[in-house]
């Protein structure tokens, strides 16, 4: 198929859907800025209820809980979508309708889940922990539970159905998964040059994974439906906490991988260096894809009935998973960067966070997945701590350069501004977090013991830094958006 | 403790990792007039890097993997230490232990589960240390050994969220000196 041919097809496919995709995108990217504020906002609450500044009822600590955690792996996971689909669409054809449609579902689903945890007192965690959606002590309903599990159905069939018709564009182009994700050039069968671009191996590795995981994670929650109006239909806990945390886990890695094309797509454009795609990037990412579906059982660790030889592969997938992350995107993000006469501005300046904010997470993760440590380690702040790292960090910061970049408000002071309140106020807020877990503060405690709250205290002030450097870039986007709409361009 | 080791080191290494970045970041305004060098240069720093990477991932996991916390190691190391059985049954929210007074020196098997949903079975110190723990699981029972080194009055706090009174949750277990 020539270039041509595609671009053809492409177009083709757009043509098709009412709403014009630089709209679709930018629909996008106003839902994300909004909902990843008010999750924000949620956080804070709980952090300056467990500082003991204000006070919060823990019924509806445990509820704020559970918004907050759903809200965001849901808002990172479209958010993350919004990345990959705009890009990858300059290379195959996808579906206008079909990511709009990920969209209506995805507001409908969290209309459920709001209304579960608002009215109906809903608190059982986001990852709905069988047989605890069940179990409320009288404090939420079947039907809140019921709520709930069905907007994330919802979410899911939105995800499921974006991610096929972005598989369905990879192989129109590619044949095959395996040459889109760089198998080929990966073990030297073909030659570096003729490989796919990182958007492509990026979305296809998403594809597979994301697939595989809203499945698995649909299957849980339909038994744990069922569970709900029929107590005597029981199911296995571990295993249903096996499916859980494979679902959870991929997913919210998937962010990630979605998100850091932003960084090979938009960080080239600052450095005037294209980003290197050689043998090492195409492993990294076939291995990436291996170990984002297998180290799971690191979430296991302190379960002791789980056979030992899953817990230890769970623990050296972990230490290996950290490779390619370390090797090859930081290192790429750092080579291309170096000496490179870039002009920073916010745009850039997220990107490069965003690398190294999940770099430097992997190490506290690492040593979380290290089984002799998971067992003083193990749902405490620790937790919290490394998942915040790259995910607010590095995630939500590669999010942002997205937006700062479509919407072009990366070069004004009070972007810079916004920068260095993120920044510097995520690593209060996660070292906050980090040095709670290693003295063993429990994560998830609505109430807090007297002499923990000097974390929680400069965890809030630095999640409050963080939410202002937030509104600051959706403010700015927001204020853009008109002229933004009507330039038409591709940024 | 091994927190704080783990912390000190963690917090060194991702400060390290840091101070790259800035580095880099700031060194980056110079342009390179030939950059082509440099990025072969960089590419060899980078096969070394793997290399100590892998020796360090190789000497870690050889280091900690040998201190499994689970029963069934012990019982294929061929362990045969005294043990004292304790029952630690988990419910919406209480913990029912027994026995729960025990003396420096023994080796407690805590035999946990739990009669409804999720729990976690975390064991403080009298300083409010994590020294063990292991899941509370309806329908398992989870085997964990902790031999008490220091007298006291030691903490079970409930470490998976398990509903609305999870940070209620928990037990006293006191630790005699001999």
């Amino acid at each position: 198929m020539t270039i041509q041919a595609d671009e053809v097809t492409i177009r083709a496919n757009e043509g098709r859907s009412l709403v014009s995709p630089r709209a679709a995108v930018l629909a996008y990217l106003v839902v994300c800025g909004l909902v990843l504020l008010l999750m924000m906002l949620l956080g804070l609450t709980m952090r300056l209820a467990q500082a003991q500044w204000i006070t919060v009822p823990p019924n509806f600590f445990y509820v704020v809980m559970t918004m907050h955690g759903a809200g965001m792996v849901g808002i990172t996971g479209l958010a993350g979508a919004a990345v990959m689909w705009h890009f990858v669409r300059r290379y195959v054809p996808v579906s206008t309708a079909v990511f709009v449609a990920n969209l209506v579902f995805f507001i409908i689903g969290a209309a459920f889940i709001l209304g579960a945890g608002f009215i109906g007192g809903f608190a059982g965690g986001w990852t709905f922990l069988f047989p605890l959606p069940a179990h409320s002590g009288e404090l939420w309903s079947a039907n809140a539970a019921a709520s709930y599990m069905i907007g994330l159905l919802i979410i899911g069939t939105g995800f499921l159905l974006l991610h096929l018709d972005v598989a369905r564009g990879i192989l129109a182009v590619y044949g095959g998964l395996a040459s889109a994700l760089g198998v080929e050039q990966a073990f030297g069968l073909a030659p570096e040059k003729y490989g796919p671009p990182p958007a492509v191996t990026a979305s296809t590795m998403v594809s597979i994974v994301n697939i595989l995981g809203i499945i698995l994670g649909a299957g849980v929650l339909v038994v744990s439906l069922v569970n709900l109006y029929v107590p005597s239909f029981t199911f296995n806990a571990l295993l249903a906490k096996n499916l859980i945390y494979f679902f959870g886990h991929v997913f919210i890695n998937a962010t990630i991988y979605m998100a850091v094309i932003a960084v090979y797509e938009i960080l080239p454009v600052f450095t005037h260096r294209a980003w290197k795609t050689n043998r090492a990037f195409y492993f990294a990412w076939v291995l990436s894809t291996l170990m984002v579906l297998t180290v799971y059982p690191h979430h296991l660790l302190m379960d002791f009935a789980m056979p030992t030889w899953a817990l230890v592969a769970g623990q050296i997938i972990s230490w290996m998973s950290g490779l390619p992350v370390l090797l090859v995107t930081a290192f790429g993000a750092l080579t291309n960067v170096y000496r490179s006469g870039i002009k920073w501005n916010a745009t850039a300046g997220l990107a490069f966070l965003g690398v190294a904010g999940w770099a430097i997470g992997v190490i506290p993760a690492i040593a979380d997945g290290t089984i002799e440590i998971n067992t003083v380690m193990h749902n405490t702040q620790w937790v919290p701590g490394h998942f915040h790292t790259y995910l607010l960090l590095g995630m939500v910061a590669m999010f942002l350069c997205f937006v700062t970049y479509i919407g072009t408000t990366g070069s004004s002071m009070l972007a810079s501004v916004a920068f260095w309140l993120y920044g510097v106020g995520g690593s209060v807020f996660v070292l906050a977090f980090l040095s709670g877990g290693a003295v063993s503060v429990p994560r998830r405690y609505a109430v807090h013991l007297p002499e923990w709250l000097p974390y929680d205290r400069a965890g809030s002030i630095g999640a409050a830094l963080v939410i202002v450097g937030t509104l600051i870039f959706v403010l700015g986007f927001l204020a853009r958006l008109p002229s933004v709409s009507a330039s038409g361009s591709d940024a | 403790m091994i927190q704080e080791l783990v912390w000190a080191t963690s917090l060194t290494l991702m400060s390290m990792l840091a101070l790259v970045f800035i580095w880099v970041a700031f060194r980056a305004r110079v342009e390179l007039a030939d950059y082509g060098p440099a990025i072969a240069s960089a590419y060899r720093k980078r096969t070394w890097l793997f290399g100590i990477a892998m020796a360090v991932l190789i000497w870690a996991n050889y280091e900690t993997l040998p201190h499994l916390p689970y029963v069934s190691s012990f019982v294929a190391q061929g362990s045969g230490a005294q043990v004292q059985p304790v029952e630690a049954i988990a419910e919406q929210w209480s913990w029912t232990i027994n026995p729960s007074n025990l003396q420096v020196g023994q080796t407690a098997e805590f035999h946990v589960t739990s009669t409804d949903v999720n729990h976690g079975f975390a064991l403080y110190d009298p300083e409010m240390r994590i020294v063990a723990q292991t899941q509370a699981m309806p329908g398992y029972i989870n085997k964990l050994r902790y031999t008490f080194t220091t007298p006291g009055t030691y903490r079970v706090l409930c470490l998976e969220y398990c509903g609305v009174a999870h940070h209620e949750m928990a037990a006293d277990i006191t630790v005699a000196a001999r």
